[in-house]
């Protein structure tokens, strides 16, 4: 023990005190930072604040006007999107254990970071009245101080003795999300909020026992947590099956386009179509191509192959041509091109699974787009764009990335290309996109974009925004490519030339792998700055996160009155992008870690 | 079959496709044909209007905890939706910003732009916009301190030497500018990006004096002057800021139907028809309210393309133009009485053509 702190004294010493230049600075910076924080915190509690104005907004804060009864959208696209992060999890398992040392370790600083804010935290604060005066009040008084110290310190003492017992496990580092997850889950059960209600004469009162948060939030946060965790066993219980690895993957990639179908989309759906002829047509082809892929290879259909693609071929035309439904004329489109691509993969008895999955999938996705992403009715919000606050960003920051990143990686390639015309094409897209500031994107899509579509063609504002991000962010993520390219050696070239490799095998296998992994922090800083960007769609009219907080809360005055109170807004708007960004860049420090960049 | 065979079908198909395509531009065509609309066909075949607003207005435009919207503009934009379709929740809002109201209504991207928009001859004439009548008649005011000798009979000469706040790049830096320059006063003009910074930093004693719109300033000093320190001078306003709604300049059907939806309200508040009362109407006693209601001739709306009741919805949804008027405003500590908002018949601006 005595060593223990010996030891840290020493460091301490060492970094912070070892000359008396670092000295001054040393105190200079710590009184500044105190003083920050004591001044953020005492603007925080005084009573001049009306934090209502953020906990009375949260709907608005994250689907602004989205109706109600469509919520079951939202909650299925956010639940789906855990379970396949649940699977996702369970089947890359990772076998790290963690210590409980350092899980306690962790527990005690944050335990210490508590009792820092808790030591520093001003009696009085004082804020500015109405008239410029200034008004000084008791805000943390000894007695609540204490109260909360003492708790603080023992917690912090428990956890730090922890580390002397002989208290020693391992948890797997996979197993720890759950903890992550369940602490917020088990809280909204408990913790109780102020809400707003109005008396008769329109004036603001706040019921005297507090309210629970609703079931309506409460109920749908913990079917996923428990969704999550099925499928996250369901994952460590099917990993070893071959190829799910790779529809998981396949899935994450659909995923976003189902969202977005889902959450924009409202098909009228009927039954006697949906079982008269979508079914049929749908079971028909799924059989057609299980046929094409089981007998492609037998001697027999191998003879006629030909004379099959070409009837398949005039099928498709007078399919298209024909009156058969929108569904079967694109399946026919889709099981001509597919028999083209059939004899070359569909060579062994693998090649043969992953083709069905392929197809089944493929498949899926179409009439799931035809029927419901492509559908003319959608969801109706009375009087308001689809939806804003922060679905909007995610779903920009997500989507964006989504597309742009595949983008980026085909414009990266595309500009080292040695075709000229691709090469030529390539790079005036990235120059174009970059060399134009985002906001003048922005204005392109919301002014001009409009004027430039035939008339009757008409985007929503949010599809031709993320039109315009997906190229702007893929022209950033294709430079940043580009730059892990051109840091492979060219013998990875030539090696994979050397071994018979063909250019698509060669890209896929050797080059990209490495060229990715050495720009990995640059990726994540330009996923970071697309999020963080996505509040600039505030000056086309899109209400963003950072928007309601800045500018629609602070213009409710009839009945609640939240005028003037758009300082707390922004703080919560700060504090929630702090947390996603630096979770992600967390992260990503951990995956760098993983895969041991910059130690060789 | 070879393997040239199969790239030529290959070649067919997407042919093919490209034919599929064409067809496809010729739909398109046509609909660029249909596209020829009036904009009230434009409106009708859509199912529901789209109405330009503010990003955010005390009081004009504000969105509420649920998303819905409320305030003196949308209810305007709700009362066209009434007239056109008989229910005023077929609307779509679009919030814009000052820099692109315009450019969203000439697009076709809103049908009608209700967003505390002044009406001015260059705005009038330039850029292929009608103005309707005018719904508030605001204009600049300034707001000091009694603290600081200010009082609501000051007048501009009384500022010299004072530190003045205001929002950037609008007609209201000018106007300060302009006025201040003729009485002789100097000011110190600190200009912020948007009117709650330069109320907080009036708040702060950054400035002495805050200027903007007059209903901004009532709307402000109602929720944040506790002490009646803030006084709102001078009496009659140093602009003019007539507020209406707005409208492109090519179809004159549309516009008659915005302006005259306007005019509803206001003689329905002239002879005091509210949405209570709308139903116990004589309207043989009022004949002027039974042609305007289709009650006894809906001749004069079916001509314009709306169904007889058209105003009656209005009035029967929305209601008259005070009740409009002090549902929205009376909150914030704006009243008509007295103001150029007040009835014709009182001393004020506020008066519609009669509907004969």
């Amino acid at each position: 023990m005595i060593d223990l702190i010996k030891k840290n004294a020493k460091s301490l010493q060492e970094s912070l005190f070892s000359s008396v230049g670092s000295s001054v600075l040393t105190i200079a910076t710590t009184y500044l930072v105190i003083n920050f924080f004591r001044g953020m915190l005492g603007f925080a509690m005084t009573s001049d604040k009306d934090w209502l104005a953020v906990l009375n907004n949260m709907q608005l804060y994250m689907v602004q006007a989205y109706p109600e009864e469509d919520f079951i959208r939202v909650w299925l696209s956010v639940g789906l999107t855990f379970v396949l992060a649940g699977l996702s999890i369970g089947i890359w398992r990772n076998e790290e254990r963690v210590k409980s040392s350092q899980i306690f370790n962790s527990f005690f600083k944050g335990g210490l970071g508590v009792l820092f804010f808790t030591i520093i935290a001003p009696t009085n604060a004082s804020f500015m009245g109405n008239d410029g005066s200034v008004i000084t009040e008791e805000v943390l008084s000894m007695d609540t101080r204490l109260g909360l110290l003492i708790p603080v310190i023992i917690f912090c003492a428990i956890f730090f003795s922890i580390r002397f017992t002989n208290l020693n496990f391992t948890v797997n580092s996979s197993d720890m999300v759950f903890f992550y997850l369940f602490l917020p889950v088990a809280l909204i059960w408990f913790v109780k909020l102020p809400t707003i209600q109005l008396d008769q004469n329109n004036e603001r009162i706040i019921p005297e026992p507090l309210m629970p948060i609703a079931n309506t939030t409460k109920i749908p946060w913990t079917v996923i947590f428990v969704a999550f965790l099925a499928s996250y066993f369901i994952g460590m219980y099917i990993k070893n099956i071959k190829s799910i690895k790779s529809a998981i993957s396949l899935s994450w990639f659909l995923l976003p386009l189902l969202i977005f179908s889902w959450i924009f989309k409202k098909p009228q759906i009927e039954m006697s179509v949906v079982l008269g002829s979508d079914l049929p047509i749908f079971g028909f082809f799924l059989l057609w191509g299980f046929l094409v892929i089981t007998f492609v290879n037998n001697s027999l259909f191998k003879k006629y192959y030909s004379t099959y693609l070409g009837v398949t071929f005039l099928l498709t035309i007078v399919g298209v041509f024909s009156g058969l439904p929108m569904l079967a004329k694109t399946c026919l489109l889709l099981i001509a091109l597919f028999s083209v691509v059939v004899p070359a993969v569909s060579t062994s008895s693998q090649g043969k699974r992953s083709l069905l999955i392929v197809w089944a999938v493929a498949l899926v996705t179409l009439t799931f787009l035809l029927r419901g992403g492509a559908s003319d009715t959608g969801i109706v919000v009375p009087g308001s764009s689809i939806f804003g606050g922060f679905s909007l960003t995610w779903l920009l920051a997500i989507f964006g990335t989504y597309v742009s990143f595949p983008l980026g990686v085909l414009l990266a390639l595309g500009r080292n290309s040695k075709l000229p015309i691709i090469r030529i094409v390539c790079t005036g897209i990235i120059e174009l996109t970059r060399s134009v500031p985002y906001i003048t994107w922005l204005f392109f899509a919301s002014v001009t974009l409009a004027v430039f579509l035939p008339a009757g063609v008409e985007f929503n504002l949010i599809v031709r925004v993320l039109m315009v991000t997906a190229f702007f962010s893929g022209a950033y993520f294709a430079e940043n490519i580009r730059g892990g390219l051109q840091s492979i050696p060219k013998g990875q070239y030539e090696a994979a030339d050397a071994i018979g490799m063909s250019p698509f095998q060669k890209i896929s296998l050797i080059i990209m792998p490495q060229a990715l992994r050495a720009v990995i922090p640059t990726l994540v800083s330009s996923a970071i700055t697309a999020f963080k960007d996505s509040s600039l769609v505030t000056i086309i009219g899109l209400f963003d996160f950072l928007t309601i907080g800045k500018t629609v809360i602070g213009n409710q005055s009839i009945p609640v009155n939240f005028v003037g109170h758009d300082r707390e807004n922004l703080i919560f708007v700060a504090i929630v992008y702090w947390i996603f960004t630096f979770t992600l860049s967390r992260r990503s420090m951990k995956v760098e870690k993983k895969l041991g960049l910059g130690e060789r | 079959m070879n393997k040239k065979a199969i790239v030529s079908l290959l070649v067919l198909s997407m042919v093919l496709v490209a034919c599929g395509d064409t067809t496809d531009e010729a739909a398109v065509e046509e609909v660029v044909e249909e596209a020829a609309l009036t904009t009230l066909e434009e409106v009708q075949a859509r199912g529901f209007l789209k109405c330009g607003v503010s990003t955010g207005a005390t009081g004009f435009t504000e969105v509420g905890d649920d998303g819905s919207y409320s305030g003196f503009d949308v209810d305007y934009c709700y009362a066209v939706a009434a007239a056109v379709f008989g229910d005023y929740s077929k609307v779509e809002f679009k919030q814009l910003t000052a820099a692109e109201r315009f450019t969203a209504l000439s697009a076709g991207e809103i049908d009608v732009l209700i967003r505390n928009t002044t009406w001015t001859q260059s705005r009038d004439t330039e850029l292929g916009n009608d103005f309707g009548p005018t719904t508030y008649f605001d204009g600049q005011q300034l707001m000091g301190r009694v603290s600081d000798g200010l009082s609501s009979s000051s007048t501009l000469a009384d500022i010299d030497g004072l530190r003045v706040c205001t929002n950037a790049g609008t007609t209201t830096e000018k106007n300060i500018t302009e006025g201040a320059g003729l009485v002789g006063a100097t000011i110190e003009l600190v200009t912020v990006e948007a009117f709650a910074e330069a109320i907080d930093k009036f708040i702060a004693g950054e400035c002495d004096i805050v200027t903007t719109d007059g209903s901004g300033l009532v709307g402000r000093r109602a929720v944040n002057d506790a002490l009646n320190d803030w006084a709102i001078f001078p009496q009659s306003p140093i602009s003019k800021e007539p507020l209406g709604p707005t409208y492109r300049s090519n179809d004159s059907q549309w516009a008659d139907i915005i302006n005259w939806t306007v005019y509803a309200t206001v003689i329905a508040d002239e002879y005091g028809v509210t949405r209570a009362n709308i139903d116990s109407v004589d309207y043989d006693a009022n004949p002027e309210l039974g042609r305007l209601f289709g009650k006894n001739d809906g001749e004069l709306q079916t001509k314009m393309g709306l169904s007889a009741d058209a105003y009656y919805n209005v009035v029967k949804q929305i209601g008259n133009y005070d009740e409009i008027f002090s549902r929205n405003l009376n909150p914030l500590g704006l009243y008509r009485e007295g103001g150029a908002n007040a009835r014709w018949t009182e001393g004020g601006l506020v008066y519609a053509p009669p509907a004969r």
